[in-house]
């Protein structure tokens, strides 16, 4: 029986579809209308706001508050300036990741953290030795995320907060209407746009002036169906689709290290000791069995196999997140490994998919073959490995004002 | 500069000692470190009143395994053993049954009370002696390795199992038959006169957060009946004394004051020294810890320098302490239940009593009438107080470390007086004679011997914590920081004072320090 | 003398009407013989009271083994098992604690008394689950026999080897501790809460004389996470019609395939010539001759009344008098004129259409289990209750209701004499209805009608020696090929053409079935019948 979150009599008074999931117990938006093009549309073209309120929130506070989430996190936090965020992931004793997140540093001893997975029993477990307090506050706080073109714009009108000098990956507090919301230049688009995190009475007041505000440049809401296309075409990995949380998987095989998941970039590892860093280090030095690399399909084949049928290429419009197993180009009876999502990217006119393959198989340009079911057959097209990142606007990082200068 | 050594041995207690001294019969340079001023920890003699003197925390020695006092030639540094005094069963109808450790004498004594007891006492005995072939090849040898279950471990794994086998289909089936019971289904199949059947038992109960009627209990008694053997004269403080000796011949640097603050890594998570209270740093590549797996691990390291399933296993390592020890000076001998001269006693008097003293301590309260485990050390050495007098070595069954109500001057006088009260059952009157004491509450025993939760063996004596001892990460002495070794109570094969986990515990050590020499 | 019967089977209980219907369906003429006017044994359903259909003992099904169900049929003779989506803990203060199937409705649960355990929770029953696997494979399968060196038996006992290694080095540590720790120990591995640990350590004791803090009473809550292995959601659900309901299932299987079945043919002693099972004599004086004879009864029973100590060797009858059937529990069932109401969560809602568990915390459980040690029930006793009413109403009249408690401590042997109990049946009675009237207000005035059962009573109209519900405790020197005695597990007896395929057999305890499959198939394989 999931629950209503702060925003609910808002979502569902404009969820016309009646189109729901559950998402870690509350009751979540698939799209708000029958078909989620436009809400797609609205991610790349103008705004979409979408209710990120499941997302699990945790504060830490305290002197030993950097220390304790160094020791947790694979990247140095202690490094993270005050108004950075960094998106990051933790692991277990092996190594193996157990979630991924963002850390924000909103003041020399406080942070907020955010998961998809229920973390403070883990974070807990090692609080022992260190001066710090950790509260799980996802029941109090409540989020918002703001994502297209316009966001700046739109956000511009309705707090006070210098936009223009919040660069890409910083946080800072603002004013709404009165009352308080910490707002971070982050997102799982891979677009311009922000995350808003408010108290749970406040939540109404800010849906609407974000709504009010963006009137005048096509905000739409948007819901977890536009979402999902448009975080395969960033490739943004998500936790239980091309990864498993290690605590939850049952056997090995099931675990993935940092470096299979294309997190290897935000391993520090040359610090103080923290989770998995004896593994990871030997890892680095071994090399991974693993790799997560994008997948460019290849079209006319696919239409091919279509025409032979009689039949246009038919595709859904929804990203899909089934296992698809592919295989080498030279011989189609070896599996190379496994696609875990994808989805015709309506904005590069390409079918794209994110797949664990094999380290020997991960370099650009290496064709594979990607299984597909036609008219109840199945066949192999090519497919082209490629960035994980398919779509990677410069507007994301942009800053029109940079503190620099 | 700092000074350099091959092992440091944090600890200096009768284990500690027995690693550093084989260590360094291997030409390594070895350096043991005390916290205290004297050596031996819980094998400690101390002057409890002035000229009162106790041979120890624990005080008995029984289990002393005899490799050890061979192989480390204790005898060339004056230790002498002796046959196991008679332990007086005491009843609180006012009987004492002198329990001989000659089996006949044993059942001759016993028939007094009881023909069919005598005949199970025989029955009981035989089987005890018929199960120590396998029972030493647990004890004696290193444990099996369960951390990994290749056909190395597995063999060895078969082979224990070869090696109940062994005894015979018959001793075998009984042993897989009454391991797992309490002592209070075994010994009822055997006995019928109660506080024979509670004194036998009773030892079983030590170091275990259980009573008579708990299920695998009777695995402790066999476990402590078959590593029973000579006794050393002079007591625990004589196995020190003996021990301090032998480290001196070797070559072995000993530091008594000198508490350890940090054991120390270096950037590759390898040990690399200690650093002591007083700030002075120690270099070692090899850092042997006789202390208990919690005051190593959660004391001696930094939190994230021990990985998850570390923190974890210590953490649910349990070392429940439900000990407590009252030293008394008295002014005259002491009888009990008229019986005087005998070296030690045990109270318990029936299995319902028993499982009565034990019901309070999972409420966080001390035994209304405890079980005593009760040693008179100035029989053997009258020397302990001024002539005519005597001590009372008591260890005081159950009295939990998380008392409900704390442990302070008031709650230890609480439970002195229920000790008192206790000892006037067999011994009346015996309160006018006391001139002195001491109580040890499990927090004054954490406190003066770094004992987690005052836990007298380190860790409470359970199937899962003797199988693999302390836990599976560290069940072979070796623990998953590099150079790091434990040699303490905490490991195989576990509590009370034998010498084997620094017998054993000294050999993979070793192995990696003549690795590393070549 | 016409050998009328390949088998005899004494007691028609589940497990014995199980094993016929797998003798029956091999061929095999087969006569069940049961000493009351009703089926199930243990698991048998009654109307004791006008209109009330009673589960009189056993109340739910755990682990009933599904491939029984495929085998015999059993959904075609009536089988149906409703799954229980609930478990519910009220406690004295006026809060509450429910545990459903929605795993995000538990974690909000549990996280009102700890936000730690609401999230190792979920991690525990993945744990526990994947270690079911090796419970699967202890109870679908003979046990080994350590002692001999037949192929077979070496390769069984290879195969169990084999499970435990499959688990690997972790999880095989894990079992070390599962085996040998306290239920309570155990929990607390995981979970800080009393609230959270008491509820679930229970399941460590049900029917055992020990108590949360006993060591070895934490393999059984790996019970409890094995139905799901099978393919089955929720491994706890009530019997349609009762528990009888799954016996009259495998009656009418048994007799689809041919089998006899008389009622109200009490057995007084099984005939034995020359060492070898002849036939059986009723009380009656009858006698009736069979190839085999199979007893459905305790080993108690078995050996001691059936056969007789005089047919028995020492080492064996040793063994047998050493066979720890300690009754600990009784059962009051309640017909109640309307739901009852608990005070800290009202309504007739979901939270008590599962079980409820009265054991509000940990020294509460110890407390009433220290009384037990020294012969008296529990003055406050664990006690968990059903409603199965409420899932299927065709047990009582329309609006009416049923309360099924399974009430522990109760031990067989109180310090006024076994004997005794029914002087003190009603006072036992009385006291599980205060404790309950403590969360459901209005309860005494609801009682239309109350049946109290003592371990006395379990042993007297049941058969149950000591009033033990699993025909022999659950501890590790009493399972495997030591259940019930190492020289004859197995399902065979020391005395020849004498089966045994009881609860007192491999795998033992509750109503899962396998002990009669497992019993038949033994026969069958080697020829013996």
């Amino acid at each position: 029986m999931p629950l209503p979150t702060p925003f609910f009599p808002r979502t569902s008074a404009l969820c016309h579809s009646m189109k729901w999931k559950e998402w870690a117990g509350y009751y979540a938006v698939c799209s708000y209308e029958t078909l989620h093009d436009t809400e797609y549309y609205a991610f790349r073209n103008s705004a979409g706001l979408l209710d990120v309120s499941p997302l699990y929130k945790y504060r830490v506070t305290g002197p030993d508050a950097a220390a304790f989430l160094s020791r947790i996190m694979v990247r140095n936090i202690e490094k993270l300036a005050i108004g950075r965020v960094s998106y990051c992931c933790w692991c277990d004793d092996h190594g193996k990741v157990v979630d991924d997140g963002t850390v924000m540093r909103r003041g020399e001893q406080e942070f907020f953290v955010t998961s998809a997975d229920p973390c403070y029993s883990w974070f807990s477990r090692f609080l022992r030795g260190y001066k710090v307090e950790l509260s799980d506050i996802s029941d109090q706080v409540a989020g918002l995320a703001l994502q297209g073109p316009t966001s700046r714009d739109i956000l511009k009108q309705v707090c006070d907060a210098d936009l223009d000098g919040l660069k890409y990956f910083a946080t800072c507090k603002a004013r709404v209407n009165g009352f308080e919301v910490y707002i971070s230049r982050t997102g799982y688009t891979g677009d311009l746009g922000y995350e808003l995190w408010v108290d749970h009475e406040h939540a109404l007041k800010l849906w609407d002036a974000i709504m009010a505000a963006g009137k005048n440049y096509d905000i739409r809401p948007a819901g977890l169906d536009a979402l999902d296309v448009t975080r395969v075409e960033a490739g943004l990995i998500l936790k239980d689709v091309d990864y498993f949380n290690a605590l939850h998987a049952l056997i090995d095989d099931r675990k993935s290290s940092p470096y299979e998941i294309s997190l290897g970039w935000t391993v520090d590892l040359d610090r103080a000791p923290f989770n998995g860093q004896a593994a990871l280090q030997a890892e680095k030095e071994e090399g991974s069995k693993w790799a997560i690399v994008g997948l460019d399909i290849d079209w006319p084949q696919l239409e091919e196999l279509y025409y032979k049928r009689g039949l246009p290429p038919v595709l859904s419009n929804h990203a899909w997140r089934s296992s698809i197993p592919i295989y080498t180009a030279k011989d189609k009876r070896i599996q190379a490994g496994y696609a875990t999502s994808g989805t015709w990217s309506p904005i590069l006119k390409k079918n794209i998919a994110l797949a664990t393959v094999q380290k020997k198989y991960d370099k650009i340009g290496t064709e594979l073959q990607f299984e597909v079911t036609v008219e109840h057959v199945r066949h192999t097209v090519s497919a082209i490995v490629s960035k994980t990142q398919f779509y990677n606007p410069e507007r994301k990082t942009f800053t029109p004002k940079s503190s620099k200068s | 500069m700092s000074k350099t050594y091959d092992i440091i041995v944090i600890g200096g207690g009768h284990n500690g000692l027995t690693a550093a001294i084989l260590l360094a019969r291997k030409n390594k340079k070895v350096l043991v470190l005390e916290k205290r001023p004297v050596l031996g920890g819980i094998a400690a003699g101390e002057e409890f009143h002035p000229g009162y003197f106790t041979i120890g925390l624990l005080h008995d020695t029984g289990t002393v395994r005899q490799q050890v006092i061979k192989e480390l030639n204790l005898a060339k540094f004056g230790l002498k053993t002796k046959a196991r005094p008679a332990i007086g069963l005491l009843s609180k109808r006012g009987d004492c049954l002198p329990l001989s450790a000659d089996v006949d004498a044993a059942a001759s004594a016993i028939s007094k009370f009881s023909s069919k007891d005598a005949a199970g006492y025989k029955e009981y005995a035989a089987f005890v002696s018929a199960i120590k072939p396998f029972m030493a090849n647990l004890l004696n040898e290193l444990p099996p390795d369960l951390s990994a279950l290749g056909t190395k471990q597995l063999w060895a794994l078969v082979k224990k199992g070869l090696a109940l086998r062994w005894l015979g289909k018959k001793t075998m089936m009984e042993f897989l038959k009454v391991a797992p019971m309490s002592i209070a289904d075994f010994l009822n199949e055997k006995f019928e006169t109660d506080f024979i059947k509670a004194g036998i038992g009773a030892p079983a109960l030590y170091g275990s957060f259980n009573g008579p009627w708990s299920s695998y209990t009777t695995i402790n008694l066999l476990m402590g009946e078959s590593m029973a053997h000579e006794q050393i004269a002079g007591g625990p403080q004589a196995l020190v004394a003996a021990l301090e000796q032998a480290a001196e011949n070797e070559g072995v640097e000993i530091r008594t004051n000198a508490p350890v603050e940090k054991i120390l890594l270096d950037t590759g998570r390898k040990v690399s020294g200690v650093k002591l209270k007083t700030g002075e740093e120690l270099k070692a590549s090899i850092v042997a810890s006789s202390c208990t797996p919690h005051v190593t691990f959660y004391d001696l390291l930094q939190p994230n320098q021990i990985s998850y399933a570390l923190e974890h296993a210590v953490k649910h390592y349990r070392s429940r302490g439900t000990t407590a020890k009252v030293n008394l000076a008295l002014n005259k001998e002491v009888l009990f239940n008229n019986v005087g001269g005998l070296e030690f006693y045990r109270t318990g008097n029936s299995f319902d009593e028993m499982e009565r003293a034990f019901d309070p301590a999972k409420y966080k309260q001390f035994s209304s009438e405890p079980l005593l485990d009760i040693h008179v050390p100035t029989v053997a050495n009258p020397n302990l107080a001024p002539a005519g007098h005597s001590v009372l070595s008591i260890l005081v069954h159950f009295a939990p470390y998380n008392l409900k109500e704390e442990w302070n001057e008031e709650s230890k006088k609480k439970l002195y007086s229920i000790v008192m009260k206790t000892l006037e059952n067999y011994s009346p009157g015996i309160g006018s004679s006391v001139v002195g004491s001491e109580v040890l509450s499990p927090a004054d025993l954490e406190l003066r011997y770094s004992l987690t939760q005052g836990h007298i063996y380190h860790g409470e004596h359970a199937v899962d914590q003797l199988i693999t001892r302390p836990f599976p990460l560290c069940a072979q002495y070796a623990t998953p920081i590099s150079g790091l070794y434990l040699c303490g109570s905490g490991s195989h094969p576990g509590g009370s004072i034998t010498g084997m986990p620094g017998y054993l515990g000294h050999k993979p050590s070793l192995k990696i320090v003549e690795s590393s020499g070549k | 003398m016409s050998k009328k019967y390949d088998a005899i089977i004494i007691g028609g209980g589940h497990n014995g009407l199980i094993c016929a219907a797998y003798l029956a369906k091999a061929g095999r003429k087969v006569l069940v013989l049961e000493k009351r006017h009703v089926l199930g044994g243990a698991a048998v359903s009654e109307e004791v009271y006008p209109g009330f259909t009673f589960s009189v003992a056993s109340y739910v099904v755990s682990l009933f083994r599904p491939h029984i169900i495929r085998e015999l049929e059993l959904a075609k003779h009536g089988y149906e098992v409703i799954p229980m989506d609930c478990s519910f803990l009220p406690l004295p203060d006026g809060d509450s604690l429910a545990r459903w199937a929605d795993p995000h409705r538990s974690r909000r649960e549990i996280a009102r008394f700890s936000k730690k355990d609401s999230e190792v929770y979920p991690e525990f029953s993945r744990v526990m689950t994947h270690m079911g696997k090796l419970a699967k494979a202890v109870i679908d399968h003979p046990a080994p026999n350590i002692n001999s060196i037949h192929p077979k038996e070496i390769a069984n006992l290879l195969r169990l080897g084999k499970a435990f290694k499959d688990l690997g080095p972790d999880l095989l540590n894990l079992n070390i501790k599962l085996v040998t720790m306290s239920a309570l120990d155990f929990l607390d591995l995981w979970f800080e809460s009393d609230v959270l640990k008491a509820p679930m350590s229970v399941s460590g004791i049900i029917g055992t004389f020990q108590g949360i803090r006993s060591p070895g009473t934490a393999y059984v809550l790996l019970h409890h996470y094995m139905g799901q292995l099978d393919g089955v959601f929720r491994s706890w659900g009530f019997s349609k019609g009762g528990t009888g309901g799954v016996s009259m299932a495998c009656a009418r299987s048994a007799m689809s395939y041919g089998a006899e079945i008389r009622t109200e043919a009490p057995v007084k002693q099984v005939l034995i010539k020359n060492g070898e099972a002849t036939g059986v004599v009723l009380e009656n004086g009858d006698e009736l001759y069979a190839k085999t004879v199979i007893s459905n009864l305790d080993p108690n029973r078995t050996y001691l009344k059936m056969v007789g100590e005089s047919h028995l060797e020492p080492d064996v009858l040793k063994d047998i008098k050493r066979f720890k059937l300690r009754g600990s529990s009784g059962k009051v069932n309640l017909a109640l004129d309307s739901v009852p109401e608990f005070s800290c969560r009202p309504g007739d809602g979901d939270h008590i259409r599962g079980d409820i568990a009265i054991a509000p915390g940990i020294d509460y459980l110890e407390r009433a289990y220290d009384q037990a040690k020294y012969g008296e029930f529990s003055t406050r006793p664990y006690i968990n209750a059903v409603i199965p009413t409420l899932t299927d109403p065709s047990l009582a009249p329309p609006g009416k209701h049923i309360m099924s408690c399974f009430v522990q401590y109760a031990p067989y042997h109180i310090k006024q004499g076994a004997e005794n109990w029914p002087k003190y049946r009603e006072a036992f009675g009385d006291t599980v209805v205060d404790t309950l009237a403590e969360y459901i207000p209005g309860l005494k005035d609801k009682i239309l009608f109350r049946q109290v059962l003592t371990p006395w009573d379990l042993e007297q109209t049941m058969g149950l020696t000591e009033g033990n519900i699993f025909q022999g405790e659950l501890s590790l020197e009493q399972l495997l090929f030591q259940r019930p005695v190492a020289k004859y597990s197995g399902y065979k007896t020391s005395i020849s053409k004498l089966w045994m395929c009881g609860s007192g057999t491999h795998p033992g305890g509750g109503i899962m079935g396998a002990s009669g499959e497992l019993c038949a198939k033994t026969m069958l394989t080697s020829r013996a019948i």
